[in-house]
């Protein structure tokens, strides 16, 4: 025991420094290879991410659609439930919400009703594999991944033709009122409430649904063995229902935060990947909720600070997609190494 | 009034919508026989993708474009192999890694080789090469063997693999692991070996569904070019039972419906019409979904699909 952290817990986070050592490694040989000096690059990437108070804000503001939808997939992961369709969810929960908003106009409790339409608007989109799952043994892999496509070109339509501003050229949705829109907390950077939702209300409750509720420790009984959850009295179903359509509820938030806190108007643009960067997160987080926050802001630092390097260093832009990809495989590579070094004895839990 | 030149034009594009997935379903038939689950296939067609047009791009030959392709394929789906054979980590999160990793290579490299705003584009793609003497039947000779080579291709492998599956000592050996790994293993048949073989016959095939999507179908790349058609691929493995001919069936079920989607978009004109071939984009993907909760229900695959085996 070091720190009180468990045997696999600092297994874990002994894997995810592995990972993320070997992925900026391999992203250095890049640097190298572009004619970027990589201790430069990396400079411009933490400078980018952290370099003054208005940076280190844009990075909590990218970390908040990351953390709630990693966190939801955290939740799925845990029970092995692979849910790939955080990106449809997102886009569907924005999409909901918007409509809400736009057609309450300014009362209230538009706000409040925009994210619970958003909420309805992930679960619901996530409910589809999740019932394929569970009543009829369908790969909830490839419905959920599916169904990204069904959605992402449904909004595009909904924004194009039904709900298309008068007011722009583009296809977008009518701008948000004033009411449906996230207060701003410290002008003039763009931290908004979400931002404070997000860290300070949903993480501590998702920390304490996987760890310290019989809900969290279903999750896990039947990702290790589910056979043996539905002998010890687990309804197996019942948690896999559950747990998919509470991460396609975290991803809808995060995608009505996005609108809301941010770009005030649905685009179809909506989401860089957020879905998709997701499943990175969960996995480098190793599905522990303090795990999985973490990896959000190094994840948005990432994001951030990479794109500020590319405009100071005159490197294509992507590096980030990059690193995302470099770092997943590490991830898993990680295990081997992890295996070796365990059976040389070089490092012992 | 349909005219019949209306109709051959549908079924020849159904055809050549199909063969990305007839090509990418034979090779995942394979490697799911054996035991394996590659859901990394999206990324794999997607490496085979980009590496079919900078291949192609960069020599100016296009049949370079396609041998590029089909490397790329294989490296793709050994680094998978690696993954799930000797370090015997989970099929699907590997699969998804593959996907991820995929995804981000080739958008900085796509991005690092053309400048912001430059759109790359090949002067010429693999046309149909129609087959002299039968290309000139009415109608059939048309849809059939007017096409371009992977059309080809498709016709002449669904009957090979199901050779190879159903009637060679190795096909034995395949589905012997399919079903239980540890007694084939037992049996003195080399597990990883056969499994590695049976990767890269699908990184071929799969990497050449991914190339023809640059180097024969679109004369571009764009990270979003494989569109689904790797898990659509898998889901057709799944409707056609783990069979080469059902695969050969099911991608031309699907190759309709883009086909259709594309086809009812061009005959129909007025207003809405904009409206309308927009919202069809999604057709071939609900009917995947669809295809799936009527067809994909408990359905029994080979045993060990997707499961561990760790040889002592």
């Amino acid at each position: 025991m070091v720190l009180g952290l468990s045997k696999s817990t600092l297994r874990s986070i002994y894997k995810a420094i592995i990972s993320i050592v070997l992925a900026f490694t391999v992203t250095s040989v890049l640097f190298l290879i572009t004619g970027a000096n990589p201790l430069i690059a990396y400079y411009y990437i933490f400078y980018g991410a952290f370099g003054d108070l208005n940076l280190t804000i844009e990075t909590l503001v990218r970390t908040t659609p990351l953390i709630l939808v990693s966190l939801g997939l955290a939740i799925s992961f845990k029970c092995k439930v692979w849910n790939i369709g955080a990106e449809g969810q997102l886009y569907m929960g924005a999409m909901l919400g918007t409509i809400t908003a736009v057609s309450l106009g300014n009362t209230p409790f538009t706000l409040a009703i925009a994210i619970i339409a958003a909420i309805i608007g992930g679960m619901a989109w996530a409910a589809v594999p999740a019932l394929m799952k569970t009543k009829l043994g369908v790969n909830e892999v490839i419905t959920t991944f599916l169904m990204n496509y069904v959605a992402i070109n449904f909004v595009q339509w909904l924004l194009s033709f039904p709900f298309l501003s008068s007011d722009s050229l583009f296809p977008e949705s009518a701008s948000l009122p004033d009411a449906a829109r996230l207060p701003m907390l410290l002008l003039p950077t763009r931290l908004h409430l979400g931002v404070i939702i997000a860290l300070v209300v949903v993480f501590p409750i998702v920390y304490f649904l996987m760890t310290k509720t019989t809900f969290g420790y279903k999750l896990k009984a039947v990702g290790e063995n589910p056979d043996a959850a539905k002998y010890g009295g687990i309804n197996v179903n019942k948690t896999i229902f559950l747990a998919l359509i509470l991460s396609g509820a975290l991803a809808g938030i995060a995608g009505f935060f996005e609108v809301s806190g941010i770009q005030y108007r649905m685009r179809a643009s909506l989401s860089p990947g957020y879905g998709y960067t997701g499943i990175v997160i969960a996995l480098l987080g190793a599905n522990n909720p303090i795990g999985v926050a973490l990896s959000s802001i190094f994840l948005a630092a990432i994001f951030n600070g990479s794109s500020t390097m590319s405009r100071a260093l005159n490197q294509p832009q992507g590096v980030v997609d990059f690193i995302q990809g470099v770092l997943v495989i590490f991830v898993l590579g990680s295990e081997y190494i992890m295996r070796y070094l365990e059976k040389k004895g070089i490092v012992k839990l | 009034m349909i005219e019949l030149v209306m109709l051959v034009s549908l079924f020849s594009a159904t055809m050549w919508n199909s063969a990305p997935l007839i090509l990418a379903s034979l090779g995942e038939t394979v490697v799911e026989r054996g035991g394996i689950l590659n859901l990394g296939i999206e990324g794999a067609m997607l490496m085979g993708a980009f590496s079919g047009f900078m291949g192609a791009y960069l020599t100016g030959n296009l049949w370079i474009g396609l041998l590029t392709s089909m490397i790329a394929g294989v490296i793709t789906v050994l680094i998978f192999g690696f993954f799930v054979i000797r370090m015997n980590l989970d099929q699907v999160v590997s699969g998804l890694a593959i996907n991820l990793l995929a995804t981000g290579l080739c958008l900085y490299f796509f991005r690092l080789s053309f400048s912001e705003g430059q759109l790359p584009y090949l002067a010429s793609l693999i046309t149909p090469y129609p087959i002299p003497g039968l290309s000139q039947i009415p109608v059939i000779g048309d849809v059939l063997f007017n096409q371009s080579i992977f059309v080809y291709i498709g016709f002449i492998a669904t009957p090979l693999i199901f050779y190879l599956i159903f009637k060679t000592s190795f096909g034995l050996r395949l589905r012997s692991i399919g079903e239980d790994p540890a007694i084939a293993s037992y049996l003195g048949i080399n597990v990883s070996r056969t499994r590695v073989l049976s990767l890269i016959i699908e990184g071929i095939f799969v990497g050449m569904a991914g190339g023809l999507l640059t180097i024969s179908m679109f004369n571009t790349f764009d990270t979003r070019i494989v569109a689904a058609r790797g898990f659509i691929a898998v889901s057709i493995v799944i409707l056609g039972r783990w069979n080469p001919v059902g695969a050969f069936g099911g991608s031309l079920l699907f190759g309709f419906t883009a086909a259709l989607s594309l086809w009812l978009s061009a005959f129909i004109s007025g207003p809405g019409a904009v409206s309308i071939s927009q919202l069809l984009s999604i057709l071939p993907y609900v009917v995947t979904l669809l295809a799936l909760l009527i067809g994909g229900r408990k359905v029994r695959g080979p045993a060990a699909l997707g499961g561990p085996f760790a040889k002592e």
